[in-house]
């Protein structure tokens, strides 16, 4: 009785990871085996005074999004920075980083390069723009601000701390 | 408790657990890449098992579904629910209890958008890790019921 299962287990996980494999192999959306995912929440070198740091390019050809440390988040806010939050406008009305403009990832990622950059032409392509959400475990700061930078934007920032760790250390806000 | 026994009854359990995970896995199929990514927002898995989690998790959900409300293999595919519900219910459970802004990673936004949604899946997955467990003790191994025949 006991083997029978296990006889079973074994077919149903073989099916599944043959199907899995193969389809991922025909499939126009595939994804790689192993991805690296750590570079995603890693700081990057910090845009100190006295050297400006090197622009890194993405395999696609625009310039790869910064992540910032609070420090310097808080010097561009100071500095006039615009500030993009990525959350849905119901949370973004709940409170924000102070001046800063609501663009829903979800709404703005499905969106052309035209519309994109309609909705971005008020900001100047060359000056540091910081995306932000919710706190720290936060992902569409990430990806809001790939989004930009594919449209053409060559200063954006991503602040990963968000609005969680900005309203805690008390700096300005509003709803 | 003898109900449990009916066949209609665990037929009907039968289509409401294979009927919730081909629903649940449609999407995921769909999209890998932001499945991996929602996987990865739940930070329980090493990086490396990411994407190959992605891959076969779907079809796993697919297979088992498909063979439980078809009656193939029914006691194995009972048992990779069982194992795969608990798996989701210790990850729900972590984030729930980490406090993890999920509802912010917005890939699982059409399944887990808020605090108080995590909350509903743990006790959803809890009710169909009892009904999968009701239909794989009840499912007798063939050759037994051959022999009862």
């Amino acid at each position: 009785m006991k083997r029978s299962l296990l006889k079973e287990i074994i077919i149903i996980v073989s099916v599944s990871v043959f199907l899995g494999f193969t389809m991922n192999i025909i499939s126009p959306n595939k994804i790689p085996l192993i991805q690296d995912y750590s570079s995603r929440h890693q700081i990057d070198s910090v845009s100190s005074d006295k050297q400006k740091p090197v622009r890194q390019y993405t395999k696609e050809g625009f310039v790869k999004p910064v992540n910032v440390k609070i420090q310097d988040v808080k010097k561009m806010f100071d500095e006039g920075a615009v500030f993009i939050d990525g959350r849905p406008p119901e949370e973004f009305a709940t409170g924000h980083i102070k001046g800063a403009v609501n663009i829903p990832y979800k709404e703005f990622k499905d969106k052309t390069v035209e519309q994109k950059l309609e909705i971005l032409k008020a900001y100047d392509k060359e000056k540091p723009i910081v995306s932000y959400c919710g706190g720290t475990e936060c992902e569409i700061s990430i990806d809001n601000a790939y989004e930009m930078a594919k449209a053409g934007y060559n200063e954006l920032k991503i602040y990963l701390g968000g609005y969680k760790e900005w309203n805690e250390l008390g700096y300005p806000t509003e709803k | 408790m003898n109900f449990l026994s009916n066949k209609y009854f665990l037929l009907i359990l039968r289509l409401i657990v294979g009927g919730t995970f081909i629903y649940a896995c449609a999407g995921k199929l769909l999209n890998q890449e932001l499945f991996a990514r929602a996987i990865y927002n739940y930070k329980f898995l090493p990086d490396v098992f990411i994407n190959i989690f992605a891959i076969v998790m779907p079809y796993l959900e697919l297979v088992t579904a498909v063979f439980l409300i078809l009656g193939i293999f029914k006691r194995g595919s009972a048992f990779m629910i069982i194992v795969m519900l608990i798996v989701f219910i210790i990850s729900l459970t972590q984030a729930y209890a980490r406090g993890l802004d999920i509802s912010c990673g917005c890939f699982s936004l059409e399944t887990v958008s808020e605090k108080s949604d995590i909350l509903l899946r743990i006790i959803e997955d809890i009710f169909l890790l009892v009904a999968t467990f009701i239909i794989f003790i009840k499912s007798k191994p063939i050759i037994k019921q051959e022999i009862q025949q």
